[in-house]
């Protein structure tokens, strides 16, 4: 046996009104409302409104029996439309849409092969097509896919043009010490032992900054998600600082760091002490 | 001679140099995209709303237009009241729908806009005749090729189904007489285009579309006329309507898309601090490093001012060679930006997130030479302020 969940959404903007008129002898019927209308439209549980089609159409008076919150979807996360649900037949009633609907959602026995059944549906069906809600889920977040791939492209990008701040940065950080290095070696320091000295300290910098950067990562993700959050309405994450992420950060730091420290100090070690003293 | 000293403090350690405008290039180059999204797509639509002058936009209240399959009824008592503003000059209703075509054992599927030939804005013809006769179908390319048809072959169209008899409702036989382009259509998009009177007669059986209906109306004010006070005029005669000025629909936009524009400020301001910080750090390294230099300079009876703008010249010349390197980066890295983001379902074809305009460049140029000259002031003050005999004394015993 299929069971048939059917929904029944509208928009409803402007078409609320709070009115105490019954609107027929079986006393009105209920609603659900979405909370941001509830919020916008100063509707509270038990209250009496009007729902119409069309905004000088006349209604059906109803009673908002419960406020409730969408489900998050990404793809409709920068839209604002408000939504009431209703009894299936009162929507078909006031939009006259008759014995209609615009989808069914089948749940399917265990043991049910979905793929045999959506060719069974579609061999008979004529005027409706049957999807795999996986198909269905794939289609629908088509935006949320292309808005990933933007913040993946954005992402190397910003990775490539920290690499080179970082590169530059210890490049000259570790050409600072030309004196100390000169100095070191004078003293008899072999050129192994300065390039390990400072390859540490380029990587000691290179850990201690990734940490800060962390930080000020991590509390950057909490100002956006509150930021988006209020701004759409939503509960969804816009930003999460994950364990690869944290990894991926630090392991770029540290071999940069590296590299720059083997690169610059090589170069430095390679100099006559004198020479790096400005002999 | 501030110049050439200036070249020769960045020629002196060309690697650190070029690293330094290696960064300044991409942090330009971001900055640069960051400023066409930020501009780019409001422009962008802007544009694409005005391409054939139409100011005003009806569509169902609350909606936007073809947001939902909502529709305005009485297309001839609307058509008529805007008439009577003598500021209104052409109207455009515009009636959407969907549309199913039988070819052998398929169903292709397409969108399809009833309208009147001789007022329409929302389709430019590529190829053929425009729909002059009531059995006349324009089509896209993708909706030819999913056809497999040619200009001038017939087809049969249909708007509706009825499952009960297995039959299709609203069927008419059409002549494919041109290809168009819908100007607000998405590229991946079938779609058709007929006379709105014809559309209306398909439509008849549908519960929900029959009748003289309209999904939208376009409407282009008189040279001369107040758009604002036309909108304002409308709202107050139809109160069923929504009425969208190009300000307002813009404003609508800028609310969906608010997410990039803040991305792009938020990116950008980042892109800027990086390239600073970068100019700061090198030319400041430079000064310390050049300090017993600079401290000659001064004995010598060089002014502060001298050694100021030298320093100041330095990072400026960072920051302008960086920054040109990096419109170049910045175009390329846009061009593929936009290209993701061109994918979005149901973007019209029109519309680019990274518009090109001289304005951005130059913006994203102005921008990082203010920052190229904030970047040296520091630098340049450290070194002017160096005092000079303890600076010789303290080079002369290192």
């Amino acid at each position: 046996m299929l069971l048939a969940i059917l929904l029944a959404s509208t928009l409803a903007q402007d078409s609320i009104l709070k009115d105490s008129r019954s609107a027929d002898t079986r006393g009105p019927r209920t609603i659900a409302v979405d909370e941001v209308l509830a919020a916008q439209a100063h509707v509270h549980i038990g209250d009496r409104v009007v729902i119409s089609a069309r905004p000088t159409a006349p209604g059906d008076t109803v009673i908002v029996a419960a406020i409730v919150r969408r489900s998050t979807d990404p793809s409709e996360v920068a839209r604002e439309d408000l939504r009431v649900r209703t009894h299936l037949d009162q929507l078909q009633t006031l939009v006259g849409y008759g014995d209609r609907v615009d989808r069914f959602a089948i749940e399917t026995r265990p043991g049910t092969d979905p793929q045999r059944l959506i060719e069974r549906i579609n061999d008979v069906a004529f005027g409706f097509k049957a999807y795999r809600s996986s198909d269905i889920a794939v289609e629908t977040s088509r935006t949320f896919q292309v808005v990933s791939r933007f913040h993946r492209a954005i992402g190397i990008i910003t990775i490539v043009a920290s690499s080179v701040f970082l590169l530059c940065i210890m490049v000259l950080k570790v050409e600072e010490r030309r004196r100390d290095i000169a100095a070191l070696r004078l003293m008899g320091i072999s050129r192994s032992t300065v390039v390990r000295a400072i390859i540490l300290e380029a990587a000691l910098i290179a850990v201690l900054g990734s940490v800060l950067g962390i930080v000020i990562g991590w509390l950057a993700s909490l100002f956006v998600n509150w930021h988006y959050q209020s701004l759409y309405h939503t509960p969804l994450a816009f930003s999460i600082v994950t364990t690869p992420i944290v990894l991926v950060a630090v392991s770029l730091s540290l071999a940069l760091g590296i590299a720059a420290g083997i690169a610059a100090s090589l170069r430095l070690v390679r100099q006559p002490p004198l020479a790096l003293f400005g002999r | 001679m501030r110049a050439v000293l200036a070249q020769a403090s960045l020629v002196r350690h060309r690697a650190r140099t070029a690293l330094a405008i290696l960064g300044v290039a991409v942090a330009a180059a971001m900055l640069l995209d960051m400023v066409m999204l930020a501009t780019g797509m409001r422009q962008s639509f802007k544009e694409l709303l005005l391409t054939r002058g139409f100011q005003l936009r009806l569509s169902p209240k609350g909606t936007l237009p073809f947001d939902t399959d909502a529709t305005i009824p009485d297309v001839a008592g609307v058509t008529e009241t805007l008439r009577r503003n003598p500021e209104i000059g052409e109207i455009s209703p515009v009636l959407g729908g969907s549309i199913h075509i039988p070819i052998g054992d398929r169903d292709v599927s397409a969108s399809v806009l009833g309208i009147d030939p001789s007022v329409q804005g929302d389709y430019e013809l590529l190829y053929g005749r425009d729909v002059r006769t009531p059995n006349a179908i324009v089509v896209n390319d993708r909706l030819l090729r999913a056809l497999g048809k040619r200009v001038g072959d017939t087809i049969t169209v249909a708007t509706g189904y009825d499952p009960q008899t297995r039959s299709y409702s609203g069927q008419r036989g059409f002549t494919i007489t041109g290809i168009v382009r819908f100007l607000y259509g998405a590229s991946d998009q079938s779609a058709a285009a007929m006379e709105r009177q014809t559309l209306k007669q398909m439509n008849a059986s549908s519960p929900l579309r029959a009748g003289d209906r309209a999904s939208l109306f376009m409407i282009r004010v008189r040279e001369g006329g107040d758009v604002e006070n036309a909108r304002r005029w409308i709202e107050s005669r139809l109160p069923s309507v929504s009425v969208l000025s190009i300000s307002t629909a813009l404003a609508q936009v800028d609310q969906r898309l608010a997410y990039f524009r803040q991305l792009a400020f938020i990116l950008g301001t980042v892109s800027l601090f990086v390239g600073f910080l970068l100019v700061t750090t090198l030319v400041t390294v430079s000064v310390n490093e050049r300090s017993g230099e600079i401290s000659v300079l001064r004995a010598i009876g060089v002014s502060r001012i001298h050694i100021v703008e030298q320093i100041v010249i330095e990072g400026v010349v960072i920051s302008l060679i960086g920054a040109t390197l990096g419109l170049v980066l910045g175009l390329i890295t846009a061009r593929y930006l936009n290209s993701i983001l061109s994918a979005f379902p149901g973007l019209p074809m029109a519309i680019d997130f990274f518009l090109f305009q001289p304005i951005a460049a130059w913006s994203a140029l102005g921008l990082l030479a203010a920052s190229g000259i904030a970047a040296g002031i520091y630098p340049a003050y450290r070194a002017a302020s160096l005092p000079i005999a303890e600076t010789l004394r303290r080079e002369a015993i290192a």
